[in-house]
């Protein structure tokens, strides 16, 4: 009798009602459920088996639980049911289903059958391969920034030019939602005018404005990172020169509440503005000066003069004092979160940066050396005669970077005329600045245009050709185009060389611009971006501000940074005993010994955190303002790290705020007003699965501080996972979602190879992505284990011809219900 | 116009700081009101009504039956002597006269037709407004709703102006994980649709539409040239795409198509605004706007200066504007309520909160004066901006707290040129389609080819 045999005649038990104690099933020699199984074998019928009875109750064409019905399914057909398939594998997987509650058999029954339908959909894959395919993506504003970083080296805020990217499952970069218009189209035309000026200079630059803001939150009692040594506060901002010139900045102070400079009663302080270091204006602030009076809270420089280029420009407090302030009442971290603290003597506040702008450039002289001049001009015509083969010679390097191939004679051809036409109205540099201009607005440069084989096989796979693999690989691993190295390797015609390829790949992620896989993967997948939008009441919790937040948002990605190039185990994200933090994020986390901005890697201390679930960005972006929320901690952790998001809250679900806060002149703690969501059922079908994972973590407050109370109740965070594991702490969250470690390395590589393909997984890839998983296993789950798998994948590697299978248009209006 | 011509730095200091930054006020520094093209021969006899849909989200406090007995957004009276003081259109009391507030029309396009579709209504309601049609639950870009009402005028009537309409939208739409429930983003980022298949995206930065209005450049020569060269790269783009097309696969070879029809747009608003260019003397143009600004209201302030500028300059005669994202956590302290605004739109039919949230929704109806004041002061041959302006307000939910969309809000304002006749309220039969309002619009606007719009049943007397 099979392994799988036993376990389901223990199940067979168990639903007989026969079962002993949790864990010591008898085995019961009952034969009912085994002679029901003949056919096509005992494995498939035993699939079939369990189906029938443990999942049809609720999964039948009359209940249709979860718009799914399992009536006769049978694991023979499972070609036909592929999608329904990984579902339920996922569940099982999970311990999702059968739910709490619900006749459930052995967990090794499930897993048994989780096994089979494995094996079913892996052995289809195998006889049927379908490496999926998609679209051609173009350069989202990310892409967009870096490709032009890595081209001219200038930074530039591409949300200038690019609508917003629509984001699909978690990222930015899903090709067949980079839906194309005319305003997408219009935002590359303007950034290729703009930028390609801004990269040579431009002599005709116009007199613009650009305004850098600090917000109300930001402590400035700090040196702020760039900014000289011996400033506190203000900003430090890599700014965009367009020519050399005179430009005025104007620097505007914050306000206290009837209008006057805030911190006046500190006394006289002066401001530095500094560019590349070094001090360009050094201006006393008057004290007395007001928003009511006619000039304003305005200072301003006289006019400097600046050559073009890139510059990091400095605007900060002189430092007056060290130490620490005692005063009887002390603003945390002197921000203006609470404008009304500090305006009286006796509390020491000190002035506070609201606004630097940059105005110029006024009477240009010209564009002198720069950086990204260097880029482009590489030869210089000192005679009529090599204007033409000098920008010939730039228009092939140009070219070949931008195109992330090398540029052909009829590329060279095609951009001459703009050159010819640029050079005949203003000479050399202007005819070289049309070129780029035309390369940025290029479909070349902004499309990732992959192309067909000229001969297809019957099956219609076929291998992505050795430059497209290039760019494949570098927007994954670097979010950037190709290096040089990766673009000789794919001119030689290696790439597509497996060995080759992850060679390459193993460089790369050696590389620090790997440090995109945190930056761009890392956060998109962790929702880092949410937690800008979580702005924690000033009054309960003072001490969150914008500097704080950033940190937070720091150590998640210099985490996941480590994780890269470290090569450690994808698990480390659950248990990892270490993290980075900077002064001020280890005071929060009660860490000490670790001064000054810089962020270092430290133990902690105690058990409490360990890996992303101690995160402050992780607890505070599923926070609510004014409290903690267990619903949104638990929908993170089911969506982030199982993949298996709950379904919408139903409509009219009586508010939180409908619930009572105290009780008998006690405050209720959050748990307490979530009742509701245990006793109506309509409610604790999902929220029995959300909330307990949420709860677990209730012993960090909103900013993802350790906490003993809530509402100066004990915290209580006891429950019981969806899979029937007890949760009393963090640490029980950590271990039971250890426990099924298959899902969460499942989940990461899924979403790993999404934003490594720019589409979303399907159901055909996940035989794929359960084979990443399996051999990583043998790599102790390293992370280069799962990226080089992914490299290394038919997905990645091959795509399938296919027709024309989206945008078209069908009609499934449905017809108005009258009532 | 005060907004984009105040901005951040205080003309003032401007003034102090630069003679060369001078920033005149935007309607004097605006092309003398002789030489618009709406002035010339050509442009009278297209000087067709200036077209503006806005969408708020979550519906209104005043569309459950709470909300209504107490008006707290349909007046109790219809017809013209309707008293708006207890409802959130009280801040269009100066402007009665030009109000036609169509009460309890119903958008069921936005209900769930499937199992799957059960609990979506956030991440569809925002597709449904402006089409009426029932969007298509997917990820993908298979996406289908229907051609959006802005949009249908455009196509029919939005062809004489350099750019036939542009989109914009006041929240920041970066929700992390992307959409939710099945649905693609595009049906919750954007309302106007210019054919089922078609998103257009709404443009939330200040400058990206001034420099799509008006293009870059310091003076006219410089954007004369900038124009000419846009439009050789454009041309020349148009070639490399054809070149490239025979190499890739056939979905690609689609998509590179879409791109060059979008292209080809892109083309003739180019060619337009170079015909304009040279047509009249030259055009002074305002100082750009520098970015997103933090407040809410300095950014519809300012978007709507910007519209008014391009209806001025008739630049383009067709916006729609999107105030905020379904389930959006924002805060309006303006308003007085400190509750995140979705959170508010669940009050749970209690009456001090439905109460509390029709002051969000009063708040947001309370951007519109400035606006219609703006419209106001340009005055033309034949009477100001409002006369010739629609603007449509309203939401495809009704009572956000159910997720319901059956007695929606939706107004009209402004003179429409000539089609309405203001100071009206009407009140629907039950049942009545907002997509009868909005087919009825379009016949008055001229769209009398439109046979059905979305579900609609048949004209609605307006």
């Amino acid at each position: 009798m099979t392994k799988y045999t036993a376990a389901l005649l223990t199940a067979g038990a168990l639903s007989l009602g026969l079962a002993g104690s949790a864990g010591q099933s008898p085995y019961v020699s009952s034969s009912e459920v085994v002679t029901a199984s003949h056919g096509t074998g005992p494995v498939t019928a035993g699939a079939n088996e369990v189906v029938e009875q443990f999942c049809t109750r609720c999964h039948n064409e009359r209940s249709r639980r979860g718009d799914l019905v399992l009536e006769g399914f049978d694991v023979a057909d499972a070609t036909n049911r592929r999608p329904t398939i990984e579902k339920m594998i996922r569940k099982l997987r999970a311990g999702m289903m059968p739910p709490k509650g619900a006749r459930r058999p052995d967990a090794e029954v499930l897993a048994t059958m989780a096994t089979e339908l494995e094996t079913a959909m892996d052995a289809i894959a195998a006889s049927d391969p379908n490496p999926g395919r998609r679209t051609f993506q173009r350069l989202n504003r990310a892409e967009y920034a870096r490709a032009i970083k890595d081209l001219l080296g200038l930074d530039v805020d591409m949300g200038a030019f690019l609508p917003l990217d629509t984001k699909s499952a978690n990222f930015d970069n899903i090709a067949d939602v980079q839906m194309p218009s005319a305003t997408v189209m219009e935002g590359y035309l303007r950034a290729a005018g703009q930028i390609s000026r801004l990269a040579l200079g431009d002599p005709e630059a116009e007199v613009s404005s650009s305004i850098y803001r600090i917000p109300r939150v930001a402590s400035q009692k700090e040196r702020v990172q760039g900014a000289p040594i011996g400033t506190r506060g203000g900003l430090s901002v890599a700014h965009n020169f367009p020519a050399d010139g005179n430009y005025v900045f104007h620097i505007m102070p914050y306000a206290a509440v009837e209008g006057e400079v805030f911190g006046r009663t500190f006394g006289t302080e002066q401001i530095e503005v500094s560019i590349d270091g070094a001090r360009v204006a050094l201006l006393t602030i008057d004290r007395w000066m007001s928003e009511s009076e006619p000039t304003g809270l305005n200072i301003r420089t006289d006019s400097i003069y600046v050559t073009a280029g890139q510059k990091r420009v400095s605007v900060g407090f002189i430092r007056q004092f060290e130490g620490v302030v005692d005063d009887l009442i002390r603003p945390i971290d002197h921000t203006l979160a609470d404008g009304q603290i500090g305006i009286g003597l006796g509390v020491t506040t000190q002035q506070h940066l609201q606004r630097l702008t940059v105005l110029g450039p006024f009477d240009v002289t010209g564009v002198s050396d720069t950086p990204a001049r260097r880029a482009v001009f590489t030869c210089r015509p000192t005679l009529p005669e090599e204007a033409l083969p000098c920008a010939r010679e730039i228009i092939e390097r140009m070219a070949t970077r931008a195109y992330r191939r090398p540029a052909l004679e009829r590329d060279i051809e095609g951009l001459l005329p703009f050159y010819e036409q640029g050079a005949a109205d203003g000479g050399f540099e202007k005819g070289i600045r049309t070129a780029l201009q035309a390369i940025l607005a290029s479909p070349h440069f902004i499309f990732r245009l992959e192309r067909l084989p000229t001969e297809l096989d019957a099956g219609g796979i076929y291998g992505i050709a050795d430059a497209d693999l290039a760019s494949r690989l570098s927007f994954f691993l670097w979010g950037s185009p190709p290096d040089d190295e990766l673009l000789k390797r794919a001119r030689a015609g290696v790439l597509s060389d497996p060995d080759e390829l992850e060679r390459q790949a193993r460089r790369m992620l050696a590389d620090p611009r790997a440090e995109a896989l945190a930056t761009r993967f890392g956060a998109q997948w962790l929702r880092l971006q949410d937690l800008d939008k979580i702005h924690p009441d000033a009054l309960t919790y003072p001490y969150f501000d914008q500097t704080l937040a950033d940190a937070m948002h720091r150590e998640t990605e210099l985490f996941f940074t480590n994780l890269v190039q470290e090569d450690r185990s994808v698990l480390d994200l659950l248990t990892a005993d270490y993290t980075f933090v900077n002064e001020r994020l280890a005071r929060h986390y009660g860490i000490t010994g670790v001064v000054g901005p810089e962020f270092k890697k430290v133990s902690y201390p105690t058990d409490h955190r360990r890996g992303l679930l101690g995160h402050g960005s992780v607890l505070t972006l599923t926070s609510h303002p004014d409290r903690t929320s267990p619903v949104l901690r638990g929908k993170w952790v089911l969506e982030v790290l199982l993949g298996a998001p709950p379904p919408p809250p139903p409509p009219d679900i009586p508010a939180f705020e409908e619930t009572a806060a105290a009780e008998e002149g006690r405050l209720l703690t959050v748990r307490e007003r979530m009742e509701e969501h245990r006793a109506n059922p309509v409610c604790s079908s999902c929220h029995n699965v959300i909330d307990p994972l949420g709860l677990a973590l209730e012993n960090f407050d909103v900013t993802g501080a350790w906490r003993i109370r809530d509402g100066g109740n004990p915290v209580d965070p006891v429950g019981v996972m969806y899979n029937g594991t007890e949760l009393a702490n963090p640490a029980d969250l950590r271990t039971a979602l250890l426990d099924i470690p298959d899902v969460i390395l499942r989940t990461f590589t899924e979403n790993l190879m999404a934003y490594a393909l720019g589409r979303r997984v399907e159901y055909y890839d996940m035989p794929t992505i359960r084979q990443i998983t399996r051999e990583a296993a043998a790599e102790d789950y390293r992370m280069s284990a799962f990226v080089l798998g992914v490299v290394g994948s038919p997905p990645f590697r091959t795509a399938q011809a296919g027709a024309v299978d989206d945008d078209e248009p069908a009609t499934n209006q449905p017809q108005p219900k009258r009532d | 116009m005060h907004y984009l011509s105040g901005k951040h730095i205080s003309r003032r200091t401007m003034l102090k700081g630069a003679s060369a930054a001078i920033g005149l006020p935007l309607l004097d520094a605006m092309i003398p009101a002789g030489r618009l093209w709406a002035s010339t021969e050509a442009g009278k006899a297209a000087d067709r009504t200036r077209l503006v849909c806005i969408e708020q989200v979550h519906g209104a406090a005043g569309c459950n039956d709470l909300g209504a007995s107490q008006n707290l957004w349909s007046p109790a009276e219809t017809g013209r002597d309707f008293d708006l003081s207890p409802s959130s259109l009280k801040p269009l009391e100066p402007f009665r006269k030009y109000l036609t507030i169509v009460s309890d029309t119903d958008a069921r396009m936005a209900d769930a037709y499937a199992p799957s579709e059960i609990g979506g209504d956030h991440f569809r309601t925002s597709a449904v407004f402006l089409t009426q049609a029932h969007p298509r639950q997917t990820e993908g870009s298979d996406v289908e709703v229907a051609t959006s009402f802005d949009q249908l005028y455009v196509q029919r009537f939005g062809q004489d102006t350099p750019i036939p309409s542009l989109q914009l939208s006041i929240e920041n739409v970066d929700q992390a994980g992307g959409c939710a429930y099945g649905y693609a983003c595009v049906y919750t980022d954007t309302i106007s649709w210019s054919s089922p298949s078609q998103p257009l995206p709404m443009i939330r930065d200040p400058r990206a539409v001034f420099e799509q209005l008006f293009g870059a450049g310091g003076t006219p020569e410089q954007r004369a040239e900038r124009l000419a060269t846009d439009r050789s790269i454009l041309d020349w783009v148009m070639g490399e795409m054809s070149a490239v097309r025979r190499q890739l696969a056939p979905a690609d070879v689609h998509r590179l198509d879409q791109y060059a029809h979008n292209i080809r747009e892109l083309e003739q608003r180019i060619q337009r605004t170079e015909a304009q260019n040279t047509s009249g003397e030259e055009r002074q143009i305002p100082e750009a706007p520098i970015g997103v600004p933090d407040s809410f209201e300095e950014h519809v302030k300012l978007m709507f200066d910007l519209q008014v500028l391009a209806f001025r300059s008739d630049t383009t005669r067709v916006f729609s504007l999107k105030l905020g994202r379904d389930a959006s956590p924002r805060v309006y302290p303006e308003s007085g309520v400190d509750t995140p605004f979705h959170a508010s739109s669940h009050h749970g039919g209690r009456e001090d909160r439905v109460k509390r949230f029709a002051r969000i929704n009063e708040y947001h109806v309370s951007m519109i004066p400035y606006f219609l004041e703006q419209l106001q002061q340009v005055s033309e041959a034949d009477g100001t901006l409002l006369d010739k302006t629609m603007v449509m307000y309203g939401s495809a939910m009704a009572d956000s707290n159910l997720h319901n969309h059956a007695r929606c809000p939706l107004f009209l304002v402004g003179g429409a040129g000539g089609i309405l006749e203001g100071e009206q309220h009407i009140r629907a039969r039950p049942g009545t389609p907002m997509a009868n309002v909005m087919l009825s619009l379009l016949h008055k606007l001229g769209a009398d080819d439109v046979e059905k719009f979305g579900n609609s049943t048949g004209q609605f007397a307006i």
